[in-house]
């Protein structure tokens, strides 16, 4: 527990506005969108650099756990205090601070909300290409420490791929700048990376600069429907070996399919067995080109209709539908414990059969969502947490789903990083060499362990 | 009572989070104990016997506008809303009522007392309202800025059945207390158009505020003489319908009586029989060709979609057919027509700093869009607009109003739409 003389340093940073001790407040600020669930001592709301510094420096005089958080929709407990400790929330320190068009970047406060600023340059025909089911509410540097991924990876990478530079806090309190606004820049180790991914175990980010593409001038959206599955599968491992580069491509079993028209309403058809959803971009022209010939293979590969959507609208509806897969699944069974185990995108038709017989087997409920571009795997494992005996075998479904990915030589984790519930699963994947690696870079940054502890580093077997 | 099909919603949520993306409170404060989700955590844990209904948890439940945005946009599909809206009830007993609202509502449930205090508004009302200062605020309104009282209530001025020339059908008309004390034109131009359409429009001279204000606050009991009453008026079986011009007349009478009798145990099918009646004057329009009969009127208008209407009963588009069908009217969408106008019926008054820093944002909205006139369907957000709107040259309107200045057939007199 905090003590109540440092609670009032504390107040004495950000006012009593900004600081939240009640019951209820705290409670509101025990989850993410994973299960368990963490209280802190307090939330402070930062609004600039100077109050950040401020907190850390009487954090590590006084070696209070700090816990930094966006808008909370991690699914890992990344941003929990699950150690106790304080929770720094950055929902209110969100501005835009400059769209440059001269040199394409984006300068942002920490709080800013993904789709915000993608809305924002997009007005100036710029284009924000990282885009996770939750960018309507995820902020950008809580994306930047979990490194988000999302439905563009296939084309456009994920969020590494646009940072240019950050400003941080360390737990010390000290300002560190790094990396700058041009695209090139071999300036010393890359720190920007490295704080990218770090799940909020290094430092607190203040600033973050991003690059910024030109906007595609065109989109269509494809929607191909199969019978089987399987077909589905290997129309996206035979397109990714065909060259063919779409902007997303995302594929959804029945059970999705199902929950999610029970929310939007669009007419999906729900007596396929999987959809896959297509976005094409570029010049008129290539999304002309591309689309029918995606159309095409798609249907060579065993599609029974190919749908192309008629209007912007429809694009924009189709994609509010995929966003809230995670959200509607919710109608099926109350819990939802999702996967991103990721194969190399060849295997993605047998991993596709691998997951519905762990679940069948487990006696486990499943359902098959992917970021099928890019072999990033999302089979949700519907369940009820009130029911224990059931979550261990949704426990021991995703123990083997993470074997078999690691067999293909894949990753635990595609993008929604190691949290708890990864943990034990680290050290078979990146070694004992690169965890004390991985430890030994922690304690330069934080000596004192008071930033995000019970963190995945402290849990790795 | 929280029916047991709500409180096992609690559990679906499953904190993805979607619905702070478009809470307006939530995005105004960014804290997350306002926020849908927060306020769901909350209740969970109140139903689990793991947090008290404290002074905190209460002022928590009531900062919230009840605009639904987050229910029609929860893809796990919870009612948020209704669970609010039964957890007030729930803290009805242990907080009671603030005395402004014990007053505001023993007046609303009571005609008799409603029109003592009209009287006594129109009488001294003025003359006090020019001994004020410019600035005093009722809540986030500029009282200099609130509309006048009809001289006449609108009831008053009509017998019960105002006939059609050539009736080819009868109508009910609920008038409201907004439409019958403040918005007259509103009811003449309700009534000119029925009589346009053929229809005889029957005005029960009885009829009470529908008590939404009053179960919103959590006062079921307390409205349940108000729902009554109306029921008993308005279940007839010689109507083809139950007209309303306000959303949340039309929000209380289309969908809360049924819940809330529902949720009480009390029977529902009266109040189910008049809510499979009742519909709001631009969808019962939108069932007729009138567009022959429009003569063109020269203005840029704009649409603010009311939460009550869009979100409560589903209309989006009527509102908006209703205008762009009125030859040589030029209308323009404004940005975020769909998000509440702030004013969240008491919500304005117990938190009125919130309810004007997200008012600003619809009026910028409104500015943006270059119209004119802002039409929309709900007395609530009528008065929180043009109370807002003080010093800018926009005119606010019922669509309704519009419609009847533009329809040839005039059979009423003729009053052209209000400056407020």
């Amino acid at each position: 527990m905090l003590s109540r003389e440092i609670l009032q340093e504390l107040i004495a940073i950000v006012g009593e506005d900004r600081c939240k001790t009640s019951q209820e407040d705290l409670l509101t600020y025990s989850y993410d969108a994973y299960l368990q669930e963490f209280i802190p001592d307090a939330v402070l709301f930062p609004t600039s650099t100077g109050e950040v510094s401020r907190i850390m420096q009487v954090a590590s005089a006084k070696n209070v756990f700090v816990s930094p958080r966006g808008s909370g929709t991690g699914l890992m407990a990344g941003s929990l205090a699950k150690e106790g400790g304080i929770v720094v929330c950055f929902s209110m320190m969100n501005r835009i601070l400059e769209i440059n068009t001269a040199n394409r970047y984006a300068v942002v406060e920490p709080g800013v909300v993904v789709a915000e600023l993608q809305r924002a340059v997009e007005n100036l025909n710029l284009f924000y290409p990282p885009d996770p089911g939750s960018a309507s509410v995820a902020t950008m540097a809580g994306t930047v420490v979990m490194n988000a991924g999302g439905m563009r990876g296939i084309k456009y990478g994920v969020t590494r791929d646009y940072l240019l530079g950050l400003e941080i806090v360390l737990p010390s309190g000290e300002v560190m700048n790094t990396g700058t606004v041009t695209c090139k820049d071999v300036a010393g180790y890359d720190l920007t990376r490295l704080i990218c991914g770090s799940e909020g175990t290094l430092a607190l980010v203040t600033k973050v600069i991003v690059r910024l593409l030109p906007k595609p001038k065109a989109k269509r959206t494809l929607q191909a429907v199969y019978d089987r599955i399987d077909d589905a599968g290997t129309t996206v491992a035979k397109i990714f070996e065909a060259g063919i580069i779409p902007a997303t491509l995302e594929l959804m079993d029945k059970t999705i399919i199902k929950a999610v028209e029970e929310f939007v309403h669009l007419g999906l058809p729900l007596d396929a067995e999987a959809i896959l959803l297509i976005d094409v971009d570029g010049d008129p022209e290539t999304v002309e080109r591309q689309s029918s010939q995606v159309a095409e293979f798609c249907r060579a590969h065993g599609a029974r209709d190919v749908r192309l959507s008629r209007s912007d609208k429809e694009n924009e509806q189709l994609w509010v539908a995929r966003r809230s897969a995670f959200g509607a699944i919710a109608r099926v069974r109350p819990t939802c414990v999702i996967e991103d185990a990721t194969v190399p995108v060849s295997y993605m038709a047998p991993a596709i059969k691998k997951i519905i017989e762990v679940g069948k087997r487990n006696g486990v409920m499943t359902a098959v969502l992917a970021h099928a571009g890019d072999g990033n795997l999302h089979p949700f494992f519907l369940c009820d947490q009130r029911d224990s005996e059931e979550m261990e075998r949704v426990e021991r479904a995703m123990d083997e789903l993470v074997d078999y990915a690691l067999s293909l030589g894949g990753t635990i984790s595609g993008e929604h990083g190691i949290g708890i519930p990864k943990a034990k699963y680290l050290s078979r994947q990146i070694g004992e060499t690169s965890l004390k690696m991985m430890r030994a870079l922690k304690k330069v940054f934080d000596p004192h362990g008071i930033l995000n502890p019970g963190s995945f580093l402290e849990r790795a077997a | 009572m929280i029916p047991a099909e709500l409180k096992e919603e609690v559990y679906n949520c499953i904190k993805c989070g979607l619905c702070m993306s478009s809470c307006p409170v939530y995005k105004q404060l960014n804290y997350e104990s306002v926020a849908p989700r927060g306020k769901v955590q909350l209740i969970k844990k109140i139903l689990e016997g793991k947090l008290e209904t404290t002074e905190n948890f209460h002022r928590i439940l009531f900062t919230c506008l009840l605009c639904e945005t987050c229910t029609v946009n929860c893809p796990s599909g919870l009612k948020v809303d209704r669970l609010m809206k039964a957890m007030r009830t729930e803290l009805l007993e242990k907080f009671g009522l603030p005395w402004q609202k014990k007053a505001l509502f023993s007046v609303l449930k009571n005609n008799r007392l409603l029109s003592v205090s009209i009287f006594l508004g129109q009488t001294f009302g003025e003359p006090l309202r020019q001994l004020l200062f410019k600035d005093t605020k009722v809540g986030t309104l500029t009282l200099v800025n609130l509309p006048s009282l009809n001289p006449k209530p609108l009831r008053s001025q009509y017998p019960e059945l105002v006939k059609a020339k050539k009736p080819v059908g009868r109508v009910l008309y609920f008038t409201g207390c907004a439409t019958n004390y403040l918005y007259e034109n509103v009811g003449h131009s309700v009534i000119k158009v029925l009589n346009g359409l053929g229809m005889d429009v029957i005005i029960p001279k009885d009829q009470r505020c529908c008590g939404l204000p009053i179960f919103m606050s959590g006062a079921r009991e307390m409205a349940l003489e108000n729902m009554r009453g109306n029921l008993a008026l308005f279940n007839r079986k010689d109507v083809e319908a139950v007209i309303v011009d306000c959303a949340t007349c039309g929000a209380a009478l289309k969908k809360e009586y049924v819940h809330i009798y529902a949720e009480m145990g009390v029977d529902t099918e009266e109040a189910q029989a008049v809510s499979d009646k009742v519909i709001d004057i631009s969808k019962f329009v939108a069932r007729f060709d009138i567009k022959d009969r429009l003569q063109g009127i020269r203005e840029r208008v704009t649409y603010h979609d009311p939460c009550h209407l869009l979100r409560t009963q589903g209309i989006r588009e009527e509102p908006r057919a209703m205008l762009t069908q009125i030859p040589e009217l030029q209308f323009v969408e404004m940005t975020g027509a769909d998000v509440c106008c702030g004013g969240g019926g008491s919500f304005q008054l117990e938190h009125p700093e919130i309810s004007s820093a997200i008012t600003t944002k619809k009026i910028n909205s409104i500015m943006a869009s270059g119209a004119d006139i802002v039409a929309t369907g709900c007395s609530g957000c009528r008065l929180q607009l043009s109370g807002n709107l003080s010093d800018k040259p926009i005119k606010v309107v019922h669509p309704v109003e519009l419609l009847a200045m533009a329809m040839r057939d005039d059979e009423s007199p003729g009053i052209s739409a209000s400056n407020q």
